[in-house]
């Protein structure tokens, strides 16, 4: 196992990575191949409504009826209120949630990292101006700006990726610039700029891949934080469109039907993210273990 | 030094705050839709809607409504400059009224949950870190990660089903009191401490017993990454040379976590005032849930209306609330750290 | 009441140990007292004022105010609840009235010896300073003046809003002696009565309203829009805490006589969920507002009653003639035939609903509005589109934006369910449609004002005048003619001819028949594409009685009592 210094880490810690990978690689395998997994049309909805999954004892006999016979694939999670299976929602939406979290952080890593170079390396009024706008970016309440912005350009997750880019990306812009400001003062860096390359040039091929670090650990992380987010703003109306899967709108969705006794809609999306977004944790955990400082 | 640091930095929070105004009130501007069809509701005449147009001020061009914004509509002693922030289109109070009314709400529901998330992190998160390898370190980091990962509402919704509907033993969602109790005079806002100034145990009781589901939803999810970050912290310092050499002079064990604990202040601090300012806005899911009258719900309630005058009050509130913690961030920080004040 | 804590029921909760105290179960049927738990309290109490196109501001102000006269009685349904019979009416605050054929005038004789919660007498200042007050248009939502308009209430025209001139009160209200007042319309209009039913001009008590007047604001916005409305109503407001709390005392001098419910306490409780398992934990009295699943299951529980009426909460489909494809006959009898009609009634409304054949709510009188009889099916709705030149919704992918189907986001709970399965249905016959929920302000917003929204679902049109012509004037006569509702941009010039025949048609059987051709018309069109009626309900404990629907759908809660 990794051996950083750190005095806690030992075999079960392995155990634990394994889990966080696994998690993920599922995670990512559903979101890939979920037109291929799911039985039912995630949006079609169908004559049968709110129906309870069918209890676990007969899951070996309708799965064998299923694959052996060619009878209708049955509502493994039940259905909804408006008749959609629940389980080809669950599997669908991560597709949904993965690429949503995953497009904004990767914007969010590109704008905040070259930012944090350029804020680190440079330290003049502008780059102050900038440090001093992000603080403003991520002093906006991020529901209220989601709202805001979902208003203004209409529900698509462009939208969402953007409000969710906005509170993002000076977190990187912080973590790349710190992580720069020890850089800069290092030998290697006095070579090269000995060696008379210039200062944009040092900035990219010398800081830039060495300052990146940080913002690849807390990545996984933050994937983990923007699924929540995401299914949050479907909390408040600020998500994705119905009847796009999504796994929080499903529970917003789904949390009014608990009340009635239909656990179903709403449970098996909230352990989906509660899972997803602890292997993201477990992993980030570990990445910062291996590689962290 | 560390004043004119200070002064430096409030500096700079004052440019940002007038950033800030200005890109509120021209965002809100853009928005697609106004409330005036809710006021001529069933009458939606060219005339109706014009009369209406008129008493909220959108007839005028964009620059007077700002100018008006800032400095008040003629000699009305409004605008920002005084200190108002204008009249809600919805319900015609003051805008200043309604967030001194909804603020003290939000901030209560949070900082007691803050308050629980770190009494309780914070020793757990040192009782990892001092026994590293053992069980009770391996439970605080899957705890931690598991916690931390955890989307507030689902609990919220699995809470009330089984605390209030299934076992009974906690109250419903209604809010921070019985309907039926008449609430203490409103000084602070804050309902505890209005009680406890009112000399009303009962009611005091009362509130943190209504009060009790949604703080547990949000310390559980919030202890997780104060937990985690206590436990690294304390971990890493315990790492630290001078603990070495501590362990060599034989101090003990109780003491050096406690030099180790003071050395994870300062990162404790901030992430603690970074989840506080998130907080704020964030807290309107558990909100919703609870039937909790907050700053969130006024929020979503003034956006959902297009309520222009408490949109603009909501987010420069939070906006600026967060911008001060930042910045008490700052100081602090320098006050630990001189080095950070360069 | 006073809440005691039952020590008995401590518990230690929660890992810090909190020794928390939960209040024992309210027994409101002995302290009188009555928990309503909605969606939201009442944002304002003037309904010139901003809040009042909102229900809830609504349901504040007809529990505060009383008007110069109400529907009569008409019976009861089978669950119980009373119905009022909407072509007879009879005196509340005024005693009597006379109408004046010459002279278009009528003459209210009002009751004596009616207190306020201030304790002052009616008088006809009171209802000579609320047509003032009206004419004024000095709130945002001038909807007094709209009303006395609709009413035709001599020169409340649109002039008052253009010129600042004509908005003093003139000789068309005047003050005969203390307890006599004469009203004078400007032609013969059957909607003066209904009018003044309804939740705007309600009577103000003129002293204490007077006694808030400032220099900039002299008809007493602000106090009634966040005080309270000063009237003589069965209540009065004991305590506002706006987006919180509404709390009503019963007004002790009601000329009525006192309500039985001394005290209403109205809580918001936003989620619908919420609401359904507090009545449900018995911590709330009642309640409306809640999804049709959630009512049927509150019927499971003895302790708990569901009574209801069909009323005039309906939903139809909205196409805008002047978003294509829409303006096609034929693509909107394609999107009529192609509806999941049983479905949205089976599994949407879980039967609390029923096929809606008409364009007006089925209980308003004036005129019969007979629509499609059956759902046709989508082999009908597919040849539809072919015939409009879209076979298997080809050509139609052009049209994306105006095949977004629109329904209030605060109605996701209700509606969500029902669009999905609209939309499942039309992109069966090939037509692409999207959903899109947007906020209820937006929905309004572009209804009303920009009259753009191309598709939508509304269950919220209730013309609040209980008349089948009304409905006419408001939502279906081209905006040349004076329709200040028309959403979907409809003309039709045979329509405007036939209402304004119909307008000033003084034989009410004549004026019945007119409104029914027009309403064949109308269904000829498929102007509106009606889908369902749905129940109104409401949710209270066991042993809450006298419960009477009006058309505002507002609980009176001076009609309720608790059985002994």
């Amino acid at each position: 196992m990794s051996n950083t210094g750190n005095r806690d880490e030992s075999a079960a810690f392995g155990v634990l990575a394994w889990i966080g990978v696994g998690i993920v690689s599922c995670a990512v395998f559903l979101a890939i191949f979920s037109p291929w997994l799911i039985p039912y049309d995630p949006t079609q909805a169908t004559e049968n409504v709110s129906m309870p999954p069918p209890p676990l004892s007969a899951w070996p006999s309708l799965f064998w009826q299923t694959i052996a016979n060619g009878s209708p694939t049955p509502h493994w999670f039940g259905t909804d209120a408006s008749g959609l299976d629940v389980f080809s929602r669950t599997i669908e939406a991560t597709r949904t949630d993965l690429i949503i979290a995953l497009s904004a952080n990767i914007v969010s890593v590109i704008i905040g990292v070259s930012l944090g170079v350029i804020s680190g390396y440079f330290r003049n009024i502008w780059t102050e101006t900038l440090l001093r706008t992000a603080d403003l970016l991520q002093s906006f309440p991020v529901f209220i700006t989601a709202m805001i912005l979902v208003a203004l350009a209409g529900r698509s997750w462009v939208n969402i990726v953007l409000a969710m880019s906005l509170l993002y990306a000076p977190i990187y812009l912080r973590l790349t610039r710190t992580e720069v400001l020890a850089l800069r003062e290092r030998s290697f860096i006095e070579a090269a700029r000995a060696l008379g390359k210039t200062e944009l040039g040092i900035a990219r091929h010398h800081i830039l891949p060495n300052a990146i670090g940080p913002s690849l650990i807390q990545f996984s992380v933050t994937i983990g934080f923007a699924i929540l987010l995401t299914a949050g703003l479907s909390f408040v109306g600020a998500g994705v469109r119905p009847p796009t899967p999504e796994w929080g709108s499903m529970i917003a969705t789904g949390a009014t039907q608990l009340v009635l006794g239909d656990w179903w809609p709403s449970l098996f999306p909230g352990i989906a993210i509660s899972v997803t977004v602890f292997g993201f944790a477990v992993c980030g955990h570990v990445l910062e273990k291996r590689y962290g400082r | 030094m560390i004043w004119r640091f200070t002064l430096r930095r409030l500096a700079v929070g004052l440019v940002q705050l007038s950033v800030l105004i200005v890109a509120v009130f021209f965002l809100i501007r853009l928005l697609p839709a106004d409330p005036v069809a809710r006021f001529v509701g069933m009458n939606a005449s060219p005339e109706a809607y014009a009369l209406a147009e008129q008493s909220l001020g959108l007839d005028l061009p964009v620059t007077r409504q700002f100018e008006a914004f800032l400095f008040g509509e003629g000699n009305d002693g409004g605008g920002l400059f005084r200190g108002e922030l204008g009249t809600s289109w919805v319900t015609g109070s003051s805008v200043n009224q309604e967030i001194r009314q909804y603020l003290p709400v939000t901030l209560e529901l949070i900082t007691l949950s803050f308050l629980i998330a770190v009494g309780l992190g914070v020793p757990i998160g040192v009782l990892g870190a001092v026994n590293p390898g053992g069980a009770a370190d391996k439970g605080t980091l899957v705890y931690g990660l598991f916690a931390g990962s955890q989307p507030e509402f689902s609990w919220g919704i699995i809470f009330i089903f089984v605390f209030f509907v299934v076992l009974g033993i906690a109250p419903g969602p209604l809010g921070r009191l019985s309907p039926l109790t008449d609430p203490p005079d409103f000084v602070t806002g804050a309902i505890t401490i209005d009680a406890l100034l009112a000399g009303r145990v009962d009611i005091f009781l009362e509130a943190l017993w209504y009060l009790s589901l949604p703080i547990l939803t949000l310390s559980f999810v919030l202890s997780g990454p104060i937990i985690k970050m206590v436990r690294e912290n304390v971990a890493q310092t315990m790492n630290a040379d001078f603990m070495f050499y501590g362990q060599a002079a034989g101090l003990p064990r109780g003491v050096l976590a406690r030099d180790a604990l003071r050395a994870a202040f300062a990162p404790a601090l901030t992430l603690i005032g970074i989840l506080f300012g998130f907080m704020i806005g964030g807290a309107v899911l558990i909100e919703s849930i609870f039937s909790i009258s907050g700053l969130g719900q006024y929020a979503i309630r003034s956006i959902l209306a297009f309520d222009y005058p408490a949109i603009q009050g909501v987010v420069l509130t939070i906006s600026a609330l967060t911008l001060l913690i930042y910045l008490a961030i700052d100081v602090c920080q320098a006050l630990l750290d001189p080095r950070v004040s360069v | 009441m006073r809440l005691t804590l039952a020590y008995d029921r401590c518990v230690i909760f929660m890992a810090f140990a909190l020794a928390a105290c939960g209040p024992s179960q309210p027994n409101d049927a002995e302290s009188n007292s009555l928990i309503y738990i909605t969606n939201d309290v009442p944002a304002g109490l003037d309904y010139d004022g901003a809040a009042s196109t909102v229900p809830n501001s609504q349901e504040g102000i007809v529990n505060l105010m009383d008007p110069l006269i109400d529907y009569a009685p008409g019976g009861a349904n089978e669950e119980g609840v009373g119905l009022l019979n909407f072509t007879s009416f009879e005196g509340r605050l005024a005693e009597s009235w006379s109408f004046d054929d010459a002279t278009l005038t009528w003459t209210f004789n009002l009751r004596r010896g009616v207190l306020s919660c201030a304790g002052n007498e009616l008088t006809a200042d009171d209802v000579v300073y609320t047509f003032a007050r009206a004419k004024s248009v000095s709130g945002p939502a001038p909807t007094g003046w709209f009303l006395a308009s609709v009413a035709s209430v001599e020169s409340f025209d649109a002039t008052v809003l253009a010129d600042e001139n004509k908005r003093s009160l003139g000789s068309e209200v005047t003050k005969v002696d203390d307890y006599t007042v004469q009203i004078r319309q400007s032609t013969h209009n059957q909607l003066f009565l209904p009018a003044l039913t309804t939740f705007a001009i309600r009577i103000f008590d003129s002293v204490e309203a007077k006694k808030h007047a400032t220099e900039s604001d002299p008809w007493s916005h602000d106090y009634i829009n966040n005080v309270t409305a000063p009237a003589f109503g069965p209540y009065c407001v004991e305590r506002w805490d706006k987006g919180n709390e509404f709390v009503l005392r019963a007004n002790p001098n009601y000329y009525r006589g006192a309500p039985n419910v001394e005290r209403v306490v109205f809580k918001r409780v936003p989620q619908s969920s919420n609401r359904f398992i507090i009545l449900r934990m018995e911590q709330a009295d009642i309640t409306k507002g809640l999804t049709p699943r959630e009512f049927i299951k509150l019927k499971e529980y003895d302790q708990l009653q569901v009574v209801g009426v069909t009323g005039n909460e309906s939903l139809f489909v909205h196409m805008n003639f002047d978003s294509p494809p829409f303006d096609q006959v034929k693509v909107r009898q394609a999107v009529a035939a192609a509806l999941p009609y049983s479905w949205i009634i089976k599994n949407g409304y879980i039967g609390q609903a029923q096929i809606w054949n008409g364009l007006v709510p089925s209980s308003y009188p004036g005129g019969k509005s007979t629509f499609h009889d059956s759902p046709e099916g989508l082999d009908v709705a597919r040849r539809k589109l072919v015939e409009a030149g879209y076979p298997d919704g080809r050509g139609l992918e052009v049209y994306e934006d105006a095949l977004r189907l629109s329904y209030p986001i605060e109605k996701e709970a209700t509606l969500g369910p029902i669009a999905t399965a609209v939309r499942t249905a039309l992109r069966d016959i090939g037509m692409p449609v999207e959903l899109d929920p947007i906020p209820l302000t937006q929905y309004g917003d572009r209804q009303l004002v920009k009259k753009d929204l191309p598709f939508a679902l509304n269950d919220q049109e209730k013309p609040i005048v209980v008349d089948a012509g009304y409905a006419v004037q408001l939502f279906f006569v081209s905006s040349e003619a004076g329709a200040v509702n028309n959403m979907i941009n409809y003309r039709n010039p045979r329509v405007d001819d036939l209402w304004t025949e119909a307008r000033a048609e003084r034989d009410t059987e004549r004026r019945y028949n007119l409104v029914t051709e027009i309403y064949q018309h109308l269904s000829n069109d498929v102007v509106w594409l009606p889908v369902v009626e749905y129940r109104t309900q409401w949710a209270a404990r066991q042993g809450l009685q006298g419960f009477i629907w009006y058309p505002d759908n507002g609980i009176r809660f001076a009609d309720l009592s608790y059985a002994q």
